[in-house]
């Protein structure tokens, strides 16, 4: 191993975590909170990935994890800071660390079924064990006994159907991009070595992963483990950078809006689960800032051109039998086709009266957007935009080599 | 001298369904044994029970004098059973290489946290797989498609990949399930050399079923034949080949 | 008294039946959710989340069509005269033939391209359709405030009751007698009170006068309590038994049809391998069709029912709960299987019943996934499924 570099990287990432804070200091608060939240997306998606993209455990509930993080040190927190007398950022290290550790016991009582359901069926058990999280929350306090007769003890107040609020503010901006990026380098690790391809091999065939002698049970105990501590300490930062948390800020949406980013990034590809975590994030958020209102001939416009690229696209790929760059100038062709449809359009059809007065706003329209997304990279693209695929300079060379010849045999 | 394998009475019910019925027979060190009969004669359902995937519902099955009824497939493999499977059950999305390193993980000594923290012994342990992955290749004439997705092997090479992957384990008995099935007579010929050579050079004792009578007739020295999940004759391929019972549960297929 | 009895302080037995009775009207509805989800996973195996938001659009169609009906919330002032049976018909039609073609065309263009892919792939597409159906339905439908079928389309409101024992008429006596106590110490202590009006604090009199009067109230409340765990009966709500009645009649058609037609033959056979069954000449894509056809409509009918009959307002979030619950009922019946989603609704909805019952009212959501993952890890088949095993 190339120490040298290593040292480097791991200078460079601190750097660039830092800058991110730097940078985002130049904004005002909402701003900075975006940015915030996108690297807790980050931390969120990868780390589902590697139970879902790398182990392919199908689990749809990854938002319970990200809710016990954040319950719990938001509870600790207004408990135990003003008296521990601890800095903020050290102390919000421990809740990291706390927030971890409760996450990833849930995730070994979640990761247990998994050892005898597959697919579907682990799906719904994790979507069924979000609810029943976010089902306590909501009843605290409540008393835990025996039929009313022993009582063990209060479940604490968490706010019930309300905040928890008055969660003590700790805002390090570098501390959150830090975990994302720990989280990425932890799982690029894991993929680099022996460990990973036995993580690999539980999801392309668990027969045979038994068969080869890997524990397979523990492989999977441990992604579920690994994966949702992560998703536990980005709960810790959310708490202590909102200072107040809401049971439905952890609804099943989030989990599947997690779902959305590792999915359309590319099951199993980390590069892809980070960027679309990011872009995913962000596109909403510039579609709830634009106040101006869609109208209704705009949208249908829109959901018209997006329509007609899925079907000539699909019509390229499975009916036309061209060379593999006819096929690719053809999807071009199909998009920008449908976009000057659809632009030309929205004039026609905003023409009419009843189309133009009809309005939408844009926050409303994000959660459109998303499963709209959703469906479209399903159709033309199931194996997400990334696939399997990992950014590496050897990659990107390969990628920008490659593009200038494909563009000359097809012009 | 003791057996390696011995199978006492095994049996398994599916339902009303007898899949295998009192099956007993014993393999020793450096055996090249066939298990054969007909279409639906519970013999992948014995390498299920044998490997771990079923539960046999009564008998005994015993890996060098070890009881290992009901013991998980992993823990199974750990002792030193490896096996392939009739329908291909490659990791389809990795390459080669990958594969037959995941057969050696077995015997890899770095703790997953040297792993996500890619330390050292992760490191080295990792190289040391893949090393001994790239002999096994060569070994088996797969070394020029290391790099390739398992998925877009032809047929013959994947099947010989199964066993570079078994092999990975580093097995005492190694359990083929029908490895020539789908080839050609020259690839039947190839295959029939490396089974020889992994017994004789490696020291593997090798279980094999096969339906092509003619591969198993030449390279086995002990056969069992099941029919209907009962265990009809047990002996050398001479006397297998003459025996009436045989004939006559193979009539309809092999005239 | 039995609660004495038993630690659990809001443990009642008298209430029990009635509350078994209004179990037994929900987990009507389940099960025709539930049906839907049971018979798409048996030809496709895929879970159909989009099932919830058809059962939605059902409640929806039914909305509209009242309204198209006269039972608008502009022209309810005006309303004179009284809805009839037809009404309700046509409601249960519209939405049952609105969902059919909603289901047929999310199939058509959502899964059906799909389906070479791999499964999640088209579980993710599933969960899409829904996200989309939510969220890009309440750009267009009225949501805020959550509109509800006024209560009047429905001509048969009020309950049946049925008398299960009467109080005692001495006890009835008693309560009389001392209601008659109870007014004039009232009486009494009112007219003190008056008098003592411009006192800071009441005087001796004042004080004996008002203990007369609480000792003559606690006398009666505890004849009251006595009468009432005495005098049991049981309310039939009548909407609940018509839901009841064509629940039964929809599961006998469907019955009819699985059984004994030649579609529903195929349907079996294309749950039992979908592959095998288009090697023999069934038309797969037909079957899809009619399965959604069939689960769509009968979702129709359940929101329908549900919208109408029981009268929760309607958001396009109305099918996620009980979409996640019908689809735990399937589960708990055992998947693919049709007899199994019925007594899987049925054993759910009187669980969270009883939980209910016993003061637990606000565990009610989290009991159908707790009995999701006992199912799941002790009988994966469900009660009547049977588990497979998988071929190696």
């Amino acid at each position: 191993m190339n120490w040298g570099v290593r040292a480097v990287s791991i200078v460079a990432a601190v750097g660039f975590c830092f800058l991110i804070q730097t940078v985002s200091l130049g904004f005002g608060a909402d701003i900075q909170r975006l940015i915030a939240l996108a690297g807790l997306y980050v931390t969120l998606a990868v780390s589902l990935n590697l139970i879902n993209g790398i182990t392919g455990q199908f689990s749809i509930g990854h938002a319970a994890f990200y809710m016990i993080g954040a319950y719990t040190t938001g509870y600790l927190s207004i408990q135990f800071l003003k008296n521990s007398g601890m800095p903020g950022p050290v102390w919000l290290l421990l809740m990291m660390l706390a927030g971890a550790i409760m996450a990833s016991l849930a995730g070994l009582v979640v990761g247990l079924p998994s050892l005898r359901l597959k697919g579907d069926y682990l799906a719904i058990v994790t979507l069924g064990f979000g609810e029943i999280v976010r089902i306590i929350v909501v009843n605290s306090p409540f008393d835990v006994s025996f039929f009313g007769v022993f009582k063990f003890f209060t479940f604490p107040n968490l706010g019930g159907a309300y905040a928890l609020d008055k969660i003590p503010a700790i805002r390090e901006l570098w501390l959150i991009w830090l975990l994302a990026v720990v989280c990425i380098a932890v799982c690029r690790n894991l993929l680099k070595t022996a460990h990973g391809l036995a993580f690999l091999s539980v999801r392309e065939d668990e027969v045979a992963s038994l068969a080869m002698g890997v524990n397979v049970t523990r492989i999977k105990v441990t992604a579920f483990m690994i994966g949702s501590a992560f998703a536990g300490a980005a709960g810790a930062l959310l708490a202590h950078y909102e200072t107040s948390i809401l049971p439905s800020t952890f609804a099943m949406d989030v989990s599947f809006i997690i779902l959305t980013m590792v999915v359309l990034g590319g099951t199993g590809s980390i590069t892809g689960s980070a960027l679309a975590a990011i872009t995913l994030f962000a596109l909403p958020e510039v579609l709830r800032r634009n106040k101006e209102p869609v109208t209704g001939g705009t949208f249908l416009a829109i959901v018209i051109g997006v329509i007609a690229a899925v079907v000539l696209i699909r019509w390229f790929q499975n009916e036309y039998h061209g060379s593999k760059n006819k096929k690719t100038a053809g999807y071009f062709a199909s998009v920008a086709a449908s976009a000057i449809v659809a632009f030309g359009l929205t004039f026609a059809l905003n023409a009419i009266p009843a189309l133009h007065d009809k309005a939408f706003e844009g926050s409303k329209l994000r959660m459109v957007i998303f499963a709209g997304s959703l469906i479209i990279v399903m159709l033309i693209r199931p194996e997400g935009v990334f696939a399997h695929h990992e950014f590496s300079w050897t990659w990107l060379k390969k990628v920008l080599r490659i593009k200038p010849k494909s563009e000359a045999l097809a012009t | 001298m003791s057996a390696v394998l011995s199978l006492k009475g095994a049996t398994i019910r599916f339902g009303g369904l007898v899949a295998v019925n009192d099956v007993t027979f014993d393999i020793e060190k450096g055996d090249l044994f066939g298990l054969i009969g007909p279409n639906g004669a519970g013999k992948t359902t014995c390498f299920n029970l044998i490997t771990g995937v079923y539960r046999p519902t009564s008998g005994e099955i015993f890996f060098n004098e070890k009881l290992i009824n009901g013991l998980a497939p992993n823990r199974i493999c750990a002792m030193g059973i490896a096996r392939t499977f009739q329908n291909i059950r490659l990791f389809q999305a990795l390459t080669v290489l990958e594969n037959v390193v995941i057969g050696g993980f077995l015997r890899h000594k770095a703790s997953l946290a040297s792993a996500l923290a890619y330390l050292p012994p992760a490191i080295t342990e990792t190289s040391r797989l893949e090393r001994e992955a790239m002999d096994l290749l060569e070994v088996l004439d797969l070394a020029d498609v290391a790099q390739t997705r398992s998925a877009d092997l032809p047929y013959g090479k994947q099947r010989r990949l199964e066993i570079a992957r078994a092999m990975a384990t580093q097995p005492e008995l190694l359990l083929l399930d029908e490895p020539a099935a789908g080839m050609n007579p020259n690839e039947k010929e190839d295959l029939a050399q490396t089974v020889r050579l992994i017994r004789d050079q490696f020291g593997k004792t090798i279980l094999l079923i096969e339906h092509d009578m003619k591969f198993v007739m030449g390279i086995c020295e002990k056969i069992v034949v099941l029919d209907h999940g009962e265990e009809i004759a047990y002996g050398p391929p001479s006397a297998i080949r003459n025996d009436p019972k045989v004939i006559e549960a193979y009539l309809g297929e092999a005239v | 008294m039995v609660h004495q009895l038993l630690p659990i302080a809001a443990v009642d037995f008298n209430t029990l039946p009635q509350q078994l009775v209004l179990g037994i009207g929900i987990g009507a509805v389940y099960a025709l959710v539930a049906l839907g989800y049971t018979m798409v996973y048996g030809v496709l195996k895929l879970i159909n989340f989009a099932h919830a938001e058809v059962f939605m659009l059902g409640a929806y169609t039914a909305l509209f069509t009242a309204w198209y009906l006269g039972f608008s919330p502009q022209s309810l002032q005006a309303l004179e005269r009284e809805s009839s049976w037809l009404n309700l018909l046509i409601m249960l039609l519209a939405s049952m033939v609105i969902c059919a073609i909603i289901g047929v065309i999310i199939e058509r263009f959502a899964y059906r391209p799909m389906r070479s892919q791999p499964r999640i792939a088209i579980l993710i597409t599933a969960i899409g359709v829904s996200l989309l159906l939510q969220y890009g339905g309440a750009l267009f439908l009225p949501v805020s405030p959550p509109p509800s079928i006024d209560e009047r389309v429905n001509p048969y409101r009020g309950a049946y009751t049925i008398t299960l024992s009467r109080p005692s008429d001495r006890l009835l006596g008693q309560k009389e007698e001392l209601e008659r106590q109870y007014q004039e110490s009232n009486v009494a202590f009112e007219k003190q009170l008056e008098k003592e009006k411009s006192r800071f604090d009441l005087s001796p009199q004042g004080i004996a006068l008002r203990n007369a009067k609480q000792e003559a109230e606690r006398a009666l409340r505890k004849v009251t309590d006595e009468i009432a765990a005495s005098g049991r009966e049981l309310k039939l709500p009548r909407g609940q038994m018509i839901m009841l009645g064509a629940t039964l009649i929809l599961m006998l058609i469907l019955r009819h049809l699985v059984l004994y037609t030649r579609t529903g033959r195929a349907m079996r056979a294309a749950s039992h391998d979908f592959d095998t069954a288009s090697l023999m000449g069934i038309s797969v894509d037909k079957i899809v069709t009619v399965t959604f056809i069939i689960g769509s409509a009968l979702a129709g009918a359940g929101a329908m029912m549900q919208a109408t009959f029981i009268g929760t307002p309607l958001t396009t979030f109305y099918g996620v709960s009980l979409g996640v619950k019908a689809f735990v009922a399937a589960v708990l019946g055992g998947i693919g299987n049709i007899p199994g989603a019925v007594l899987g609704a049925m054993v759910l909805a009187i669980a969270e019943t009883l939980v209910v019952w016993a003061d637990g009212s606000k565990w009610k959501d989290a009991i159908a996934f707790v009995i999701l993952i006992a199912v799941l890890l002790f009988k994966p088949g469900g009660l009547l499924g049977s588990s497979k095993v998988e071929k190696v």
